[in-house]
């Protein structure tokens, strides 16, 4: 039985890396049928998965069309084993909300971020592309979200980053939020001039900063 | 001193085939890399986003961008949204300091593309107008180049279908994938044949999807490199110049580099373009002033930066991605002057 579910779960790892869909909805109704842990499939094998697949990506091994594929492999396991899942076994999730700053209509990075995000266990609320500084906010207030995750590509749009700090600083709640930054023209001398608390330029670094900046939240509360 | 004694056409066109030229241009090529900043139309009240869809406003903007900035070439039009619309895409046409954005890709996938008659499509009314301003500019300055700017064929495609879904269908579905992207650089090359007609001596291609950062290698050598040089070979049958701007660091396709069909290269600001001169010392340079300088910092450090730039060989100077329109005019033209001047 052991050696079943640890083989399964392998070759569901396996398959998401591999960008097989097919396989992932295949494995994934196998470890429904013989009844083993959703829970654990999903955290040992898909998410382990896209970990790695989100190694190669930083490696450039895999590219961006690999990285997509994989998490398209991903979702469609996530899809079969998440109805699965037992209630007690779901953590408290820290809460993201991530958009394409206001003028902007160029998401796949941060739809990259989003999906290796979710893949690590973080609660995310996508607000899209185009999104005025206000929505930013007031979605974060609503939601009671920890982060919030802004990106562009366009230089011309880069300011509403600021925009969005200053908003909160405005309402004194700046110190509720991390906020952080990334996009082509975005860099670590932008985030820092903005005040943001971190910035990564990919998305695999992006599940690393979350981390070390979430583990500093925790300890906030 | 021998400097400033050619005219801005004659000298952008030596630095492209490799003539002698006084001093190297500095140029601002439009489309994803145009000079239209707020500084410039809140002096004119020549404005966007009205100048996108009207000829002579978009001619009398360009005037004055040259006027104000000391660009030494009109760059039209000024974003990368015409192509997608005449193919039936959705835009947004954007405002004042931010510029037109696709709103909607009609297509889902590459597979479902429906195939217009390309000759149909040019026939756009945007693209008449960016063709009038060409035509007005082109024979009201004859010795100020226009350099006319095509959104790549990649980038294109990627505006006409949904982006994610087309990434991976250049893995899943290959050759519908090449099918949907010749049909595309079939409608640019026909553009582009408009615009050179009209008086565009010169094309600039930006195709900020076909970066090796986001393809990789592999699939920019099959997809970009191929289609890119395809668009190039027509823009050299037309008569004109081909300049190819890429987005990013480069590292994973460099190795492609001498295949290649522009006549120049331009690249972004963290490319180091005097290495990639002595790497591949066939290639000429087109670049590469950081676009955050020039929005951020003041002009005794464009100064530098531009006299940098000038030191170390490269061919034509020019910002190296797109301006921020909130970019201010006295850091432009502390990076023109410096070139004009010869060095800071």
């Amino acid at each position: 039985m052991n050696d079943l579910k640890e083989k399964l779960i392998i070759e569901l790892s396996d398959a998401v890396v591999e960008m097989d869909e097919d396989r992932t909805v295949k494995i994934s109704g196998e470890i429904i049928k013989e009844e083993l842990d959703a829970y654990e499939a999903i955290d040992r094998g898909l998410a382990s998965g896209m970990e790695r697949a989100g190694k190669f990506f930083e490696e450039e091994e895999y590219f961006i069309p690999e990285l997509l594929m994989c998490a398209d492999a991903m979702y469609a396991g996530l899809d079969i084993l998440k109805p699965h899942i037992r209630r007690k076994e779901e953590k408290e999730k820290l809460k993201i909300v991530i958009g394409v700053v206001e003028g902007d209509t160029h998401d796949i990075g941060k739809n990259l971020v989003k999906i290796m995000l979710e893949t690590s266990g973080f609660d995310m609320i996508d607000l899209g592309r185009d999104v005025p500084p206000s929505k930013f906010v007031e979605t974060a207030i609503e939601t009671g979200a920890d982060f919030i995750a802004m990106s562009t590509l366009m230089t011309t749009t880069m300011d509403a980053m600021g925009a969005v700090i200053d908003l909160l600083k405005k309402d004194n709640i700046r110190e509720k939020f991390k906020i952080i930054v990334g996009g082509g023209p975005v860099s670590q001398g932008f985030a820092d001039k903005i005040g943001a608390d971190g910035y990564s330029s990919n998305a695999a670094e992006c599940v690393r900063l979350v981390r070390n900046l979430s583990g500093i939240t925790v300890r906030d509360r | 001193m021998f400097m400033n004694i050619m005219s801005p056409k004659e000298r952008l066109n030596n630095s492209l085939i490799g003539k002698r030229v006084d001093r190297p241009p500095v140029i601002c090529s439009g489309g994803m890399m145009n000079a239209a900043i707020v500084d410039v139309m809140q002096k004119t009240g020549h404005t966007l986003p009205e100048a996108h869809t009207d000829s002579s406003l978009m001619s009398e903007l360009s005037t004055d961008i040259a006027g104000y900035t000391g660009f030494e070439n009109f760059g039209l039009p000024f974003c990368m949204t015409v192509e997608a619309e005449a193919l039936g895409s959705g835009i947004n046409m954007g405002t004042l300091a931010c510029e037109p954005k696709i709103a909607s890709e009609p297509f889902s996938s590459v597979t479902t593309v429906e195939f217009r008659d390309i000759h149909e499509a040019v026939k756009s009314s945007r693209i008449n107008t960016v063709a009038g301003s060409a035509y007005t500019l082109s024979r009201k300055y004859p010795d100020i180049p226009v350099v006319g700017s095509l959104t790549g064929p990649i980038s294109t495609a990627a505006s006409i279908v949904d982006p994610m879904t087309f990434l991976k269908d250049l893995r899943k579905s290959r050759e519908e994938s090449h099918r949907v992207i010749e049909y595309v650089s079939d409608f640019l090359i026909e553009y582009a044949k408009i615009l050179v007609e009209s008086g565009a001596g010169i094309i600039c291609i930006g195709d900020p999807t076909a970066t090796g950062e986001i393809l990789g290698p592999k699939i920019f050598g099959e997809f970009a490199l191929h289609h890119i040089n395809r668009v190039i070979d027509g823009i050299h049958s037309a008569g004109a110049l081909a300049i190819l701007h890429i987005c990013g660091n480069m590292n994973s396709v460099k190795h492609l580099i001498p295949e290649l069909k522009a006549d120049a290269l331009s690249t972004d600001a963290m490319v180091n373009l005097r290495e990639l001169k002595r790497e591949f010392p066939g290639i000429k340079t087109m670049g590469n002033l950081s676009t955050y300088a020039l929005e951020f910092g003041d002009p005794y450090k464009i100064e530098v930066m531009t006299d940098k730039l000038l030191k170390d060989g490269i061919d034509i100077i020019s910002p190296a991605c797109g301006l921020s329109t909130s970019t201010g005019l006295d850091n432009i033209r502390a990076m023109t002057e410096t070139v004009k001047s010869g060095g800071a």
